[in-house]
């Protein structure tokens, strides 16, 4: 116990010395690392011409090698073999959003415009490095103008003696309160939009989710890894979403309406194969099946390839195939006598596939000659839903110094 | 005649520091004629770097701090350009103008028995920012701004030495070996007998300096700080030797920091500042990161690492 007390006031002195030493900032502070220091190793003499006399010992093959993570091993006889570890963390999020704004095109000033969102969270795990284990609780809150919601979360995990098997069990559950908007044309008589300044009232659901999550990973050998999860999850309440329309074979308009939970399990393995220093494999492979009808296949694979280098091409593909909710019917489809509908195409049936490559240059004298210019990475995909819905991405990123 | 590779090692005082440089060979005359080339390379850096002779780059430099810029090697400038880089990455916590302390105002020692107040604790760094170095890259200058400024490379010289040593040795052919500046100490290859190679870490309380714990690697370098070789106790708590150039203070709260990197100028640089910055910031520094890894003794004895390190127990004799 005595290191959790350590931690407690090792934190109420910061808060202390935030408000004791009000003259004096504190010198050094968490910060957001640019990209190019984040990987400052990788590019640390590039800059100064003093590349590959160097970097002999940062040359493609370590970095493979480092980017798995190093083992650290204790001596039997150690005192500092647990580790308390308590985070707290505020997070404050500020969007802005257009496509919300449709719920309602008679209110100039919605809500959803711009929108805060605060979510602090507080997590405490313990490391037992004898036992191989880690313990970890978390509480947490967010709320968005739509919702809130409470959150906790446990979790477990236990190590194999030569750390090439990790057992890991986690378990959530998420209490969350929904604000019930409806399309403006539905709303009752003096029923509030929920955007600020309106004092009408609103009704408000609960939602409440449990999730559990089983993973156990696997070190084949040097080369192959292998994780296999099992992830049930179980929702409670207003599972709908009030301000997606429905119209009836009649032509008459209400809003979605869904049974008031839903059980859902996918089963997943992922595969990562590296394949020389050159190619690395990675594979997914996701079944998916929940109580209202719907079971999905999905399958990933993505081999990024170092060409040389300085050259290196990642192609992708992933095929997806998911079959509709029993509530599903398209557009003036159901029947008024049905007890649940939904026309939300994203849980109807369908098949789709995303295909497409990355290509990224690196040269180390910088692109076309000018230092300044780093590297250049262009990822094209191609995705096809049998709905008709047809996308196409381009992404540049391109990295300056 | 085939006969199985052994280990060649050499201990030698270089740069007022213990350097012992280990080479993997079946010849031993062969392996000596590396080591004596690696030995010339760390002299001739010591020769460009030191603080302690007049002609030496660095106080070339020093000597004409507010007066004029001064031309430097093509090596010399890039040393201080990634120097500079490393300041603004660690929000100043390494500073080779570190030297520009002055040092009559207040003397660290182990004896002290107080600290110094704020003010002279602030007019103690005054002159220690590395933003008051100037770079001309044409040129190839370096100009200190401040009369009286001074600059060292004691945070990254070492490492710098021993990654160009180890440089000096594949060169040679030399395909396993470590070069180790009194701990900073840079791999590659593996054993003779194949495997990679292991290293310790110093127990910060132990006074044998046993090892605690121990890691496997190849191609990396480490570099440990600590402040269990020279401290001192103010009111029942342990100050480091490192000032710190922000404030004055001297550094407390952690035992040892170790970083691992794909180089030991790198590991060798980022070990103080990380002892500077404490554990939160530390961590979170190197967590962001990619390929440096980091372990973290604090003075409750409390072991922190970056995420990419795991920690094993040991293996069942």
């Amino acid at each position: 116990m005595k290191k959790i007390c350590i931690s407690v006031g090792l934190l109420l002195s910061l808060w202390r010395a935030g408000y004791g030493q009000t003259v004096d900032l504190p010198a050094y502070e968490k910060r957001r690392l640019s990209l190019q220091e984040v990987n400052l190793v990788s590019g640390y003499y590039q800059q100064d011409g003093n590349n590959s006399a160097v970097t002999g010992g940062i040359g493609s093959e370590q970095l493979t090698d480092f980017a798995q993570s190093i083992d650290l091993v204790l001596k039997a006889t150690d005192r500092l073999n647990r580790q308390h570890t308590l985070t707290f963390d505020m997070n404050i999020d500020h969007y802005t959003s257009a496509s919300s704004d449709k719920i309602d095109p008679l209110t100039v000033s919605s809500a959803s415009r711009s929108d805060t969102h605060i979510y602090p969270s507080i997590a405490w795990t313990v490391q037992n490095s004898a036992k191989r284990t880690t313990r970890g609780i978390a509480l947490s809150y967010s709320t968005e103008y739509d919702y809130k919601s409470y959150g906790i979360n446990l979790s477990f995990a236990k190590a194999s003696a030569d750390n090439n098997r990790e057992l890991s069990l986690k378990a959530g559950a998420f209490f969350d309160t929904w604000k019930v908007i409806l399309p403006a044309e539905l709303r009752p008589e003096g029923y509030g939009s929920g955007a600020h300044g309106d004092r009408d009232p609103i009704d408000y659901k609960p939602r409440n989710s449990y999730n559990a999550s089983l993973s156990l990973s696997q070190v084949i050998n040097k080369r192959l890894q292998v994780l296999l999860t099992v992830e049930p999850a179980f929702q409670q309440g207003l599972l709908s979403t009030p301000f997606h329309r429905i119209y009836f074979q009649d032509g008459a308009e209400t809003v979605e309406r869904l049974p008031g939970s839903r059980l859902k399990l996918p089963i997943g393995l992922r595969l990562h194969y590296f394949m020389g220093d050159k190619v690395i494999v990675r594979a997914f492979y996701r079944y998916y099946i929940d109580d209202w009808g719907m079971q999905a296949h999905t399958i990933n694979l993505e081999t990024p390839i170092k060409l040389t280098s300085f050259v290196s091409v990642s192609p992708f593909y992933r095929f997806s195939h998911q079959s509709a909710v029993r509530y599903f019917a398209a557009y003036g489809q159901h029947k008024s006598t049905d007890t649940y509908y939904t026309s939300d195409y994203d849980i109807s049936d369908f098949t789709s596939q995303f295909i497409g490559t990355g290509i990224r240059l690196a040269p180390p004298g910088g692109l076309l000659g000018i230092s300044h210019w780093q590297s250049v990475e262009l990822r094209y995909g191609h995705y096809v839903r049998s709905t008709g819905m047809v996308a196409n991405s381009l992404t540049l990123l391109t990295k300056l110094k | 005649m085939n006969v199985s590779p052994g280990i060649h090692q050499r201990v030698q005082r270089l740069m007022g520091n213990r350097f012992e440089i280990s080479v993997v060979s079946s010849d031993a005359n062969r392996a000596n004629d590396c080591i004596d080339a690696a030995i010339a390379e760390i002299s001739r850096i010591e020769r460009l770097l030191t603080t302690y002779s007049d002609d030496s780059q660095t106080n070339q430099i020093n000597a004409q701090a507010g007066i004029r810029p001064v031309q430097v090697d093509q090596e010399v400038f890039a040393l201080i350009e990634r120097s500079l880089r490393l300041s603004t990455l660690t929000q100043g916590a390494f500073d080779i103008s570190y030297g520009s302390m002055d040092k009559r105002l207040w003397n660290f020692d182990t004896t002290l028995t107080a600290l110094p107040d704020s003010k002279t604790a602030r007019r103690l760094v005054r002159l220690i920012n590395y933003r008051n170095i100037l770079l001309d890259a044409n040129q190839r200058t370096v100009f200190l701004k401040e009369k009286g400024m001074r600059i060292g490379f004691g945070g990254i010289g070492k490492g710098y030495a021993a990654e160009q040593a180890k440089r000096v040795l594949r060169e040679r052919g030399v395909e396993s070996g470590i070069v180790n500046a009194a701990g900073d100490l840079t791999t590659w290859g593996t054993q003779p007998n194949g495997q990679a190679w292991t290293i310790g870490i110093a127990d910060p309380n132990g006074t044998t300096r046993q090892a605690f714990s121990y890691l496997e690697i190849s191609d990396m370098a480490v570099a440990t700080s600590g402040n269990y070789e020279k401290y001192a106790l103010i009111n029942g708590k342990r100050y480091a030797h490192t000032i710190d150039p922000k404030t004055g203070y001297p550094v407390s709260g952690l035992k040892s920091v170790t970083i691992l990197a794909p180089n030991a100028e790198l590991a060798d640089a980022l070990a103080t500042p990380v002892m500077v910055m404490g554990t939160r910031v530390g961590l979170d520094l190197i967590n962001q990161m990619r390929h440096i890894a980091c372990i973290i003794i604090d003075d409750n004895d409390g072991l922190y690492t970056s995420t990419n390190i795991r920690i094993a127990a040991p293996a069942k004799a």
